[in-house]
């Protein structure tokens, strides 16, 4: 039970101050990263008529996730926007399910991961807003109702940040959880692989995909 | 006179049969509103019964998760050892069992509604059976959120590591943490459910409409759910700071 509440680190003095690194987290991170890098360069060597398999998956998934950001945003605005949302859902849907392969962990199950990956959806949908509408009508939208409302909309954008990367993080967290306390207590027999079918496929999947959804429509939202 | 170690097991296990027990209300509720809307559906579409089990499963299952969050949350209170824990350990124990118990209420009747309408929906317009079950899905695993955060803080409460001495109001804050995300978990759970409802019968109504219905579910869901994080924020301070 204890294997779960240390977390390798690795501190590194800086002038007087102790910089942290979650080794595993930034290990596991690297893999999803290298066999991303990997998966794009098989989809796109030979590009032809009839494709090979991973171009067939690569553009099941870029045409599907062009389509509902076609109609999230505006046509010119897609092709901006795209290619963050895309990659997004590719590289959280790779951290959910490394966790079923033994012996390597989602890079997920760290709240640094989603928090950062939310930071950077709250602040890629704010710099929108303010590129698009300017920044005097970004302010006047803070004051809607009336302008005493403005500390409660600013805590209500903050919320979402905690919302969406604490949604996540839960869900992967408590299915790796549930994965070891169940294991621990059937000895690791028959139940443990259907577990780890539900938690990590279905559960990340469906995760993966609600974290971008909530990204887009957040951009969204922000640009109209 | 009982020692720490005796109070700090009976605590443990009250902390079990509350979160067992709190928690099993919810996922039952929703689980039988499933499984009655699935018969409904079924007496004027019997031709679609195969696909209408199966969507009753699929959602029954999603309904079932905060119930199965409640039964780890017991059994590691069960399974936990309680020798060389302080007294604040007790009072984290009851608040752990409070939080989780009382939060799954929520996502339990919430993902219940998500998955009735499904059935239903499925019955009015089974040519849109797969958009309808994804979004059921989507609405119903957000709608689950707060029995999450009712899971964290609950793991929270049962591993972070406690002083020896017992200050009285650390233990209260300690319990209070436990009844914030529990009763902060009960209304964003229904609240949820039924935005989530509702987009499902629309999508089930008009079926070409299903990115617009899906969209706005999730900003509406977002927004329901916020409550529930100011519940969550404000059991992190009790755990934290207090």
């Amino acid at each position: 039970m204890e294997d779960f509440s240390n977390i390798p680190q690795f501190t590194l003095r800086l002038f007087n101050f102790n910089v942290d690194f979650n080794t595993e987290t930034i290990i596991m991170t690297w893999i999803v990263m290298g066999l991303l890098i990997v998966f794009g360069f098989l989809a796109t060597r030979k590009v032809s008529f009839i494709p090979n398999p991973f171009q067939v998956v690569g553009e099941l998934l870029v045409t599907a996730f062009y389509d509902l950001t076609k109609d999230a945003l505006d046509e010119d605005m897609t092709k901006k926007y795209f290619p963050i949302i895309c990659s997004l859902f590719m590289f959280l849907l790779l951290c959910n399910w490394l966790g079923i392969i033994p012996k390597l962990s989602e890079p997920t199950k760290d709240l640094n991961t989603p928090l950062s990956l939310g930071i950077l959806g709250f602040l890629i949908a704010h710099y929108s807003g303010i590129k698009t509408k300017g920044f005097i009508k970004y302010a006047k939208e803070y004051c809607d109702p009336i302008f005493f409302m403005a500390p409660l909309n600013i805590i209500g954008e903050l919320a979402k940040v905690v919302s969406i990367s604490f949604r996540l993080y839960g869900n992967i967290m408590g299915g790796a959880i549930i994965i070891i306390v169940v294991s621990h207590l059937v000895y690791s027999l028959i139940l443990p692989p259907f577990l780890i079918m539900f938690f990590g496929i279905f559960v990340g999947s469906i995760q993966a995909f609600v974290f971008t959804m909530l990204t887009l429509v957040y951009i969204s939202l922000q640009v109209k | 006179m009982l020692d720490v170690f005796s109070y700090v097991k009976a605590c443990s296990l009250v902390g079990a049969g509350l979160a067992i027990g709190l928690g099993a209300i919810g996922s039952a509720i929703g689980e039988g509103l499933t499984a009655g809307k699935a018969n409904e559906t079924l007496s004027y579409r019997p031709e679609l019964a195969g696909e209408i089990l199966k969507t009753m499963l699929v959602g029954q299952a999603v309904a079932e998760s905060a119930a199965i969050f409640a039964l780890v949350v017991a059994m590691l209170m069960f399974f936990t050892n309680p020798v060389g824990k302080p007294l604040l350990a007790a009072w984290a124990f009851l608040g752990s069992g409070l939080g989780m118990g009382l939060s799954a209420i929520g996502s339990g009747i919430g993902s219940g509604f998500v998955s009735a309408t499904a059935c239903e929906g499925i019955g009015r317009q089974p040519a849109a059976k797969s958009a309808i079950n994804s979004l059921m899905l989507i609405g119903a695993s957000i709608t689950q959120s707060t029995a999450i955060y009712g899971f964290l803080v609950s793991l929270m409460l049962l591993f972070i590591g406690f002083p020896e001495s017992a200050d009285i109001s650390r233990s209260f804050a300690l319990l209070g943490a436990g009844l914030s995300t529990g009763f902060g978990g009960i209304g964003p759970g229904i609240g949820e459910g039924l935005t989530g409802s509702f987009a499902v019968t629309a999508v089930a109504r008009n079926p070409e409409q299903v990115s617009k219905v899906t969209r706005t579910m999730l900003v509406g869901q977002a927004i329901a759910e916020s409550t529930g994080i100011y519940a969550l924020i404000v059991a992190l301070l009790l755990i934290m700071v207090v």
